[in-house]
């Protein structure tokens, strides 16, 4: 690959490096750059260059923050905000160059309030890191995503995500009491349920913390959150169930979401394509019964005598219907293997069965409960074509999660994984893959669902499906990104936002 | 010390040989009780196999249950267990 030399003047690098104020802060080699242009999922490997960033910066305070952008605005020169790098859609690669901002030095702990029940931190901290240095206290921070050892906060931000343990505890946005951001023209602001730092319910004003939630990185950059601490639970439980077929499985799910059990952190479902991939590499799978083609499971979190009396009613629905409970060591180290996918080398196969190495394709969305029969048959369907017509793809299965928060009776987190070839990627692969995901999302739309439940629709493909979802509000979204983004400065080219310049001299 | 035979300062590579793998299905193989492998024929060019010491394999499975355990303690100080095994034998 060639890379192209830094676009950047010396002049802005020099007023880059009087910002930053300390050596190895702005980076222009090409590893630092290279390394921050793709995130985990299938990455069109074979343009790699276009994705690369012209300078990366490592700034330390809000403050520098704002002078980056003010400068950036000054400069018209586009800024990428990037913290883990751990997301499966594209919100941190940077589509147009420009000064890629790292916020990986700001992972300060500033203040554990206990009477308040509050942490305050820097964006670039990880969770795992959080939860070690909080446990002596008694407390946690329970935002569980499959990235949990490796992603950050302000990625967890940048993409309201999603929480393994939603249910119990709430997902990103609902443990993000409130936030410091600067603004894409460089103000510093900080928002939440009104104007309060600590105040979890607030009627004042308008709720701007949802505003910037999930914004990747096209509204700001986060440098501060205050966040939820809640008890340590007690204890967990977790209890898988086998099924004969997916609509027993699925009936079960429902019955266990709708359970109004207190402790419910999530339960999830995987379908015979998944159990079918579990089977053939996975431990705990391989010696599973063949009639085996589906599986329901159920985690709770408290306090012992809740969950203990809680675990009684699991067991109970999970075999209600003919589920076969899959036996306490499985039970508890499946559950604690749900962060796997980050931390496996991935592989798949091709026709032949011979083990290639692919990347990782993760669609989601987020789809009432009683579109999740159609919408496994009509995922697979379509994934099935691209598999049969390019040797990249290698369907992995779909699961289903409870989605809402404190509420997961409902909606759910579907997803389908599926393996990309990328050493064979070619632009006409790259083409297929993206044709395969604007299917799976239209099909999302067309059973009332939402593109994506926490990875963002910022990838080609389903990007441009976000206008057709958000409808008559699409005109809102537009005006209040060029309201606070007059010139694209922030993360351009992302979700379609460039429609909100059309008339207007930009970055693009 | 225990006394398995294991003596610190002293290796052995014809101790250290895996068992003979027993095939588990068409594309599975196990050689270590419930430590399954793709079956190496099918890892092709791609995933060059390697001869690895049987401590070695021991190793990185104490690894995955020491990492299992530390997920345990992530969220919760205890696990309540069902109390059952499987309701079908595999």
């Amino acid at each position: 690959m060639t890379l192209a030399a830094t676009t950047i003047d010396e002049g802005v690098l020099d007023e880059l490096r009087a910002i930053l104020g300390e050596d190895g802060a702005v980076l222009t080699g090409a590893a630092a750059r290279l390394n921050r242009a793709r995130v985990p999922a299938p990455f069109p490997v074979h343009r790699w260059a276009q994705y690369v960033p012209d300078v990366v910066v490592l700034p330390r305070s809000a403050q520098q923050v704002s002078e980056i952008i003010k400068l950036a605005n000054r400069q018209r020169i586009p800024v990428v905000p990037r913290a883990g790098g751990t997301g499966l859609a594209d919100g941190a690669v940077p589509l147009r160059g420009g000064i890629l901002l790292d916020v990986k030095r700001m992972d300060q702990i500033k203040e554990i309030d206990l009477a308040d029940r509050t942490v305050t931190v820097g964006p670039g901290i990880n969770m795992q890191t959080l939860n070690r240095r909080l446990k002596p206290h008694g407390v946690m921070y329970p935002d569980d995503p499959a990235s949990y050892a490796c992603s950050l906060v302000g990625g967890r931000i940048g993409t309201s995500g999603f929480s393994l343990l939603g249910a119990r505890y709430g997902h990103t946005r609902d443990l993000v009491i409130s936030f410091e951001i600067v603004l894409p023209t460089g103000e510093i602001i900080e928002v939440g349920d009104g104007g309060a730092r600590k105040v979890r319910k607030s009627s004042t004003g308008y709720h701007l913390k949802q505003l910037f939630m999930g914004h990747q990185g096209t509204l700001g950059v986060v440098t501060e959150a205050t966040l939820e601490l809640v008890p340590r639970a007690e204890t967990e439980f977790a209890a898988f169930f086998l099924f004969e077929d997916y609509d027993t499985a699925y009936r079960t799910f429902g019955e266990i979401a709708r359970s109004g059990l207190a402790t419910l952190a999530g339960v999830v479902i995987f379908d015979p394509e998944k159990v079918a991939y579990l089977r053939r590499d996975d431990e705990a799978y391989l010696s599973q019964p063949a009639w085996v083609h589906a599986v329901t499971a159920a985690a709770l979190y408290g306090t012992k005598v809740e969950v203990q009396a809680a675990s009684k009613v699991i067991m109970a629905l999970g075999r209600r219907l003919g589920g076969k409970y899959i036996g306490d060591e499985i039970s508890s180290g499946d559950w604690a293997a749900r962060h796997d996918r980050y931390a496996n080398p991935l592989h798949g196969r091709t026709s032949d069965g011979r083990v290639v190495p692919m990347s990782w394709h993760c669609e989601d969305a987020a789809l009432p409960y009683s579109q999740l029969p159609a919408i496994q048959r009509e995922w697979h369907a379509i994934a099935a074509r691209y598999v049969s017509e390019y040797e990249i793809f290698d369907d992995w299965g779909m699961f289903a999660y409870t989605n809402g928060a404190h509420k997961p009776w409902a909606d759910v987190l579907v997803e389908i994984d599926m393996g990309l070839w990328e050493e064979r990627l070619d632009e006409a692969g790259w083409r297929a893959f993206v044709s395969l995901k604007r299917e799976i999302g239209q099909a999302t739309l067309a059973h009332g669902g939402s593109l994506t439940a926490c990875h963002g629709s910022t990838r080609e493909g389903d990007a441009e499906l976000v206008p057709v979802e958000m409808g008559a509000s699409w005109e809102v979204v537009k005006q209040i990104k060029r309201t606070l983004d007059p010139l694209n400065i922030l993360n351009p080219g992302k979700q379609m936002l460039d429609e909100a310049y059309t008339d207007q001299e930009t970055t693009a | 010390m225990s006394d398995d035979g294991f003596r610190p300062g002293r290796y052995r590579r014809q101790d250290e040989s895996p068992p003979p793998p027993q095939r588990v299905t068409d594309e599975v193989i196990m050689r270590f009780e419930h430590v399954y492998e793709v079956d190496p024929a099918l890892m092709g060019r791609h995933f060059a196999q390697q001869d690895m010491p049987a401590w070695d394999t021991r190793r990185i499975v104490a690894a995955r249950w020491d990492h299992l355990d530390d997920v345990h303690r992530e969220f919760a100080d205890g696990i309540t267990l069902a109390g059952e095994g499987p309701d079908v034998e595999g």
